[in-house]
């Protein structure tokens, strides 16, 4: 799908994107109550982060221009116009485009999990390719022991997915937290993916077969985040210049 | 002339059926209705195979732009309508088809559209969903998505036929 004109034929076309709008315009409140829900404990907890609601251990601090920290992951807010997850190959479409900044390859994240990549984006609307298709191949790891593999879907149930490629000598226990490991730059770090729910051997090979549930309702999906990584271009050229010597 | 607009505006009906309807309610991965076979299976009997081929691909063209299904049903449909005159040809009663008669279930009778329709919704769904997972190695689930879904999405084409046509004099 990396022919320029491409999407035209997808749902990121200005003409399926406003019929799709319309939809949306009638179908979003069905899921409010839990999306609101959601975006209420998001704000919990980040309001809980910021410096005027946390006690001051100490007046008179002084404040320091900070040089250290710099801007890595630029967000952008958008909402799912139209989803299916029940195809073998789902995509999502956004109601947001490359005026407000969306390129392919671009991560998407709610405030519970992992969504998918940008797969094409016209002037107004974007298609997301989701985890809920066959060749996503996320690289994500295990918390804790640092495990990490590449995440696939199966093409049954739309909480359910796979992680291949991590060998059996590592101990992985039932209920630990998956999250994206940040190898390729397209998410940073840490968001999280899911929860292992079986380890089973694989007969005949020396990796697991590691069934996750993911931490997101992909059918009720309203609010998202676009990632873009600021520093992308930058790691994508220095790994081209290395690799191909 | 007529019914030339007649199947203009069904051909826009079913667009908009499949896609802001059925391609919404999601009821699990296993059974996905498609209504869209319908409609290339009630076209005229005495249409020619390259004009069927043609409007079977356009509507299959229209319902992938709006779901990013990148051609499957193009090459579903036109995979059905290929089938058409073969099945309609095995089917054919002793003599011959009336040109008059559309191949609806009250023209043709319940048996003759169980075993046409029947067996051309069987291929077109197999096909939709073997270039869907595109992978022998998903040859079950290809047949787990096929059986129920065939079975719907025939007895929900029934159900539209009754509220769409009247039997032809």
């Amino acid at each position: 799908m990396t022919v320029p004109k491409s999407n035209y034929f997808t749902t990121a076309s200005s003409f399926s994107g406003t019929l799709f709008e319309i939809k949306h315009s009638i179908t979003k409140h069905f899921n409010l109550e839990e999306n609101n829900r959601n975006l209420q404990i998001e704000n919990i907890k980040l309001r809980s982060k910021v410096p005027s609601f946390l006690y001051e251990l100490q007046k008179d601090s002084i404040s320091v221009q900070d040089t250290i920290h710099q801007q890595q992951y630029h967000y952008i807010p958008a909402s799912i116009i139209n989803s299916t997850t029940t195809n073998r190959n789902n995509f999502f479409t956004l109601n947001i485009g490359k005026t407000q900044g969306v390129n392919r390859g671009m991560g998407v994240f709610s405030s519970k999990g992992v969504v998918g990549i940008i797969h094409a984006a016209s002037t107004h609307f974007s298609i997301v390719k989701s985890v809920l298709t066959s060749d996503i191949n996320m690289d994500v790891m295990i918390e804790g022991n640092g495990a990490f593999g590449l995440l696939k879907w199966n093409g049954e149930k739309p909480n359910v997915g796979d992680i291949s490629g991590i060998t059996n000598d590592i101990k992985i226990a039932i209920g630990s937290k998956v999250i994206t490991r940040g190898g390729s730059g397209i998410f940073p770090k840490g968001l999280p993916v899911g929860r292992v729910s079986a380890v089973k051997p694989i007969e005949g090979k020396s990796v697991w077969k590691i069934e996750i549930t993911f931490s997101e309702k992909y059918n009720s999906l309203e609010n998202v985040y676009v990632i873009n990584n600021l520093f992308r271009k930058e790691m994508i050229m220095l790994e081209n210049e290395n690799g191909e010597q | 002339m007529g019914q030339f607009y007649t199947f203009i505006f069904r051909f826009l009906f079913f667009v908009f059926l499949q896609v802001f309807i059925f391609n919404q309610l999601e009821i699990n991965p296993y059974v996905h209705i498609m209504v869209s076979p319908l409609y290339i299976m009630l076209l005229p009997f005495d249409l020619s195979v390259i004009r069927l081929l043609f409007i079977s691909f356009f509507l299959g063209l229209f319902i992938d732009v709006l779901s990013n299904t990148f051609g499957l049903h193009a090459s579903a449909l036109v995979f059905m309508a290929y089938l058409r005159p073969f099945v309609f040809r095995w089917f054919a009663p002793r003599d011959g088809y009336d040109p008059i008669k559309n191949p609806s279930i009250f023209d043709m009778g319940n048996k003759w559209f169980i075993f046409a329709f029947g067996s051309l919704l069987i291929f077109h769904h197999l096909w939709f969903f073997a270039m869907e997972s595109f992978s022998i190695l998903e040859f079950l689930l290809i047949l787990q998505k096929t059986l129920p879904s065939t079975l719907l999405s025939f007895i929900v084409c029934v159900i539209l036929q009754t509220l769409l046509l009247k039997k032809s004099k």
